[in-house]
């Protein structure tokens, strides 16, 4: 048989050429950037700012001074307490949501998503606003005696608390949203049915129904909490200050990038690895396919 | 111009599966080809080669002679109906069944002279300027029909085209796609895993089961003679009864021995040695079942049992009888009013009979095939 | 379903939450608003209406501000639109293949995504010093093309989940090469995703502060670094006001909008 010799697939080269520019993309502007952080921490400060000859493990060395785990330790706490309330709020409107007829659940939709729309900045400003010494909150809040004249509202950790909850709300609110619209909720019925009071039907059957929603919910707002920067910023003032702000002041007031870069590595391990191990995790899980027929997803 | 469409010994594999092993055939023109066979057993993937979505690893795919084995889709002289329609959900009607010649730079006029054309045929003249989500699924179905038809296609591949539809419209539609048949004349290749459906519309049916070719045939010549279990017990019904010849009567009939029913005479349909170990299928509606024995009569073969279940489906009831160890199905038409005659019934004693030519020597026999049958046997097998 | 809700007994703790978070949600944007109409400079006090905040807005005196807003548009449609081709090829890959490069680009996709900002932000500065590229306009809009990629890739790859691939198959059955597919087939039908993952990251680039703040050098500052500099000044505070209540307004005219638009395709 005059069979010609096997040609080049031509499905492998189609693939290569639409995943080239994507991946290429961030392999250079994400990959390799996100990895060369963790090499610059290992390189001296520069006399005039940025970074020095030769390598150095000072910048590390200086992770242990007192202050910082002081900050990390505010950082962790704030970006827990702040996913926890997110996810505690977004579990009810998420159900809401998800049982909701179509016309109340776009408009409630839309009303979560618009706030999205409004530049972040502003909306972390407009709490600076409310929450000033001066502010119609506080003047409310003396004035009806639920808090002392001498309370600030402003600059501590309640405040970054307050707006990161506020800021990172509505991205617990979708995922948890996206589960519930997936959940049977005459499972609901069926707990009742058995005997369920509708607080436990609502924690034994809803809550672990969307499970998936609310891991991502997690990954959606503990992860950017944990890199703050303009909440604390804005409304955190010195006593709220987070490791984002910690990354800022090394690169904008000391100059000293490889601090920065040290700091940026921490926030690095504590934010993308666990996602990064998932990912690995869920690899191990999906089973390849052997079967696949030659036109991919078209032939199934 | 009987080798019109031949397949030459065409070979796919994915990674260690083989999909399609070793395939050689050829399709007449103007005949309407079945490819029949369960999920994953091929099929598709011949069709798809044919179509230019896949590569065949080896072998070669000729039409009139040109080898077309290489050539991508857009070059071919063929053209497809899809399982899922696969309709452009954004062009209307009209637009869709007008792409091919649009593709083909035809000019607008002859195009639009020919898409209404094509609206007549399938009968949807007055939806031309709808999109696909507005209409059924049997009118989809006859858009893909025209979308493929008004190209000219020398072949149109058909893949498990009534699948998405359901059983009365099945039917219908089985009966306009022959029509068109004969009104554009064009050949026809038809993937189904439907034996009905590939029973009622083709001229011949080519059996696949894992990748491989077990039999090519007229529809009769299929259910009548199939060559082995696999093609026995997956298209229609069937008994298998097994045995050993015991005695070489004449050029013509054989004794056998069949475990637990004794002894039989059956058809040499090839010549048979002594002692041979032998596979029979005989179908259901071929036995007759009376409640006294049968007048004995050269040449017919009566067995006694017990009936064991009987399920009455209007035109025919369908009996199991236990005979020894094994359950025999019979299929008892009822072309007259019986209200009168005594049916057997659960328990009874039956003597079941059917003539040696009715059985169907088969040259391979595999026990897994026995699951296809409408009962299959039991545990202790 | 009739039977189901009746058997229920509504519990009022969903509704009760979804209107603590909605008031919560939307408070502040209302204060603003009034704000911007507040002839108090500080905002603590309501002194009267007045649209002194928005004529100093559009007075000369606002010059820069309009300058960084045309230079955040101009980012945001160039990072878009680059996005937007990337994106679509790269959804187009990972749903198309089920290969292990797919699984690495996948995840090359997804991580930008839950990257915190300012990861991203450093981690490109540094890259641009290291590099000694000057870190211009273009410098922020090469960052904001490598967030808005995802977003966009995501967008299109849900499109693509209730995409029936045979069309593709169709469409070259009947003739069409494989630029033919592309242009007549496969983009009018992504076309929406497509679009969605553009609108999707105008909004971001538009909104991005703290990648920008990172990335740029000195000069080239774009409305939230603008905004930013002006929270710092207690002086300006109203202009942003001001300036936040027109953008909202935009924002939601585009999104009243698009929903009608939407609608009435629906009905058509």
């Amino acid at each position: 048989m005059g069979n010609p010799r096997r040609q080049p697939n031509p499905e492998r080269r189609n693939e290569w050429w639409t995943t080239l520019p994507s991946a290429g993309w961030l392999l250079v502007f994400f990959a390799v950037p996100t990895l060369l952080i963790v090499v610059m921490s290992f390189k001296p400060a520069g006399p005039y700012g940025g970074f020095g000859e030769g390598w150095s493990l000072k910048a590390w060395a200086d992770m242990a001074h007192p202050s910082y785990p002081a900050i990390v330790w505010r950082t962790v706490w704030l970006s827990v307490a702040a996913t926890i309330v997110c996810v505690g709020l977004g579990l009810p409107v998420g159900f809401l949501l998800g049982r909701a007829d179509e016309k109340t659940r776009a408009l409630l939709l839309l009303l979560v998503v618009v706030p999205f729309w409004t530049n972040f900045l502003i909306r972390v400003y407009a709490w600076k606003v409310l929450l000033h010494p001066s502010g119609y909150l506080r003047e409310t809040l003396v004035g009806l005696g639920i808090i002392g004249e001498n309370t600030l509202l402003l600059y501590n950790e309640g405040a970054v608390l307050l707006v990161m909850v506020y800021a990172y709300l509505p991205f617990a609110i979708l995922p948890i949203y996206a589960s519930a619209e997936k959940f049977d909720f005459a499972l609901l019925d069926a707990a009742r049915d058995l005997g369920a009071s509708s607080i436990r039907a609502f924690w034994l059957v809803f809550v672990p129904g969307v499970g998936r929603g609310v891991l991502a919910a997690v990954v959606m707002v503990l992860i950017p909490a944990l890199g703050s920067y303009i909440i604390p910023d804005i409304v955190g003032g010195p006593a709220g200050e987070m490791v984002g702000n910690k990354i800022a002041q090394r690169v904008f007031i000391d100059r000293n990038w490889p601090h920065a870069a040290a700091l940026a590595t921490l926030l690095m391990i504590v934010t993308l690895l666990p996602v990064i191990f998932a990912f690995v995790q869920q690899k191990r899980e999906s089973v390849p396919d052997g079967s696949r027929k030659g036109g991919g997803k078209a032939t199934a | 111009m009987s080798e019109f469409l031949v397949f030459d010994g065409v070979t796919k594999r994915f990674g260690d599966f083989v999909a399609v092993r070793d395939a050689s055939f050829a399709i007449e023109k103007g005949e309407i080809f079945a490819l029949l066979g369960p999920s994953g057993c091929g099929k598709t993937t011949l069709l798809r080669m044919l179509a230019g979505f896949i590569e065949p690893d080896e072998g070669r795919i000729l039409i009139e002679g040109e080898d077309i084995t290489r050539l991508p889709p857009e070059r071919r002289p063929v053209n497809t109906v899809f399982q899922s329609y696969a309709l452009f959900p954004h062009l209307t009607i009209r637009d869709n069944i007008g792409f091919g010649l649009k593709m083909a730079k035809r000019p607008k006029a002859e195009i639009d002279a020919e898409v209404d054309r094509m609206l007549d045929l399938v009968d949807l003249a007055e939806h031309g300027d709808k999109k696909p989500d507005r209409i059924s699924g049997g009118q989809k179905q006859r858009v893909a029909i025209a979308r493929a038809l008004v190209n000219k296609p020398r072949v149109l591949l058909l893949d498990e085209p009534l699948a998405a539809l359901d059983l009365k419209l099945r039917q219908r539609l089985l009966v306009e796609l022959d029509g068109i048949h004969d009104e554009v004349g064009i050949t026809f290749l038809y993937v189904t895993h439907d034996q009905t459906e590939a029973m009622a519309i083709s001229d011949r049916i080519a059996v696949m089961q894992r990748g491989g070719l077990e039999q090519i045939g007229t529809p009769a010549e299929i259910y009548e003679a199939p060559v082995n279990s696999f093609v026995a017990a997956f298209i229609g019904d069937t008994n298998f009864l097994r045995g050993k010849v015991s005695e070489i009567l004449d050029a013509e009939y054989s004794r056998a021995t069949v475990e637990s029913i004794g002894e039989i005479r059956l058809y040499n349909d090839r010549p048979l040695e002594m002692g041979e170990d032998i596979a029979l299928s005989l179908r259901p509606e071929k036995i007759r079942i009376e409640t006294h024995p049968p007048a004995e009569e050269a040449g017919l073969n009566a067995i006694e049992g017990t009936v064991d279940d009987v399920i009455y489906l209007g035109s025919l009831t369908r009996y199991w009888v236990r005979v020894g160890d094994q359950r025999i199905a019979i299929e008892k038409q009822h072309a007259r009013y019986q209200l009168d005659e005594r049916l057997p019934a659960w328990k009874d004693r039956v003597w079941l009979s059917w003539r040696a030519d009715d059985g169907c020597l088969l040259t391979d026999f595999a026990v897994e095939d026995t699951e296809l049958l409408s009962l299959p046997p039991e545990g202790d097998e | 379903m009739k039977k189901a809700t009746t058997l229920r007994s509504r519990h009022p703790l969903p509704v009760l939450a979804t209107a603590v978070a909605l008031v919560f949600l939307y408070f502040p944007i209302l204060v603003l608003v009034l704000n911007s109409f507040n002839a108090s400079r500080y905002g603590a006090s309501w002194e009267g209406w007045s649209m002194r905040w928005y004529e100093l807005l559009f007075s000369a005196r606002s010059r820069d501000i309009w300058e960084a807003l045309q230079r955040s548009l101009v980012i945001g449609v160039a990072a878009s639109a680059v996005s937007m081709v990337l994106g679509t090829m790269a959804a187009w890959a990972l749903n198309r293949y089920r290969t292990r490069l797919q699984k690495a680009h996948f995840g090359l996709i997804y991580l930008p995504i839950v990257a915190p900002d300012i990861l991203m932000g450093i981690s490109l500065a540094i890259f641009f010093v290291t590099l000694d590229v000057e870190r211009n306009i273009g410098a922020i809009t090469v960052a904001h093309i490598t967030f808005c990629i995802s977003y966009v890739a995501l967008a299109v790859l849900a499109r693509l989940q209730d995409f029936d691939g045979s069309v593709v198959d169709a469409a070259r059955d009947l003739g069409a090469n494989r630029w033919q597919t592309i242009v007549r087939v496969v983009v009018p039908l992504l076309a929406p995703g497509i679009l969605a993952g553009g609108l999707l990251a105008f909004t971001l680039s538009i909104d991005d502060f703290v990648i920008t703040f990172f990335v740029k050098g000195v000069g080239s500052d774009t409305l939230p670094l603008k905004i930013y500099s002006m929270t710092k000044h207690t002086k300006e505070m109203p202009v942003i006001n001001a300036l936040s209540t027109l953008l909202l307004t935009f924002t939601f005219a585009v999104v009243w909008w698009v929903q009608r638009l939407s609608r009435a395709r629906a009905v058509a």
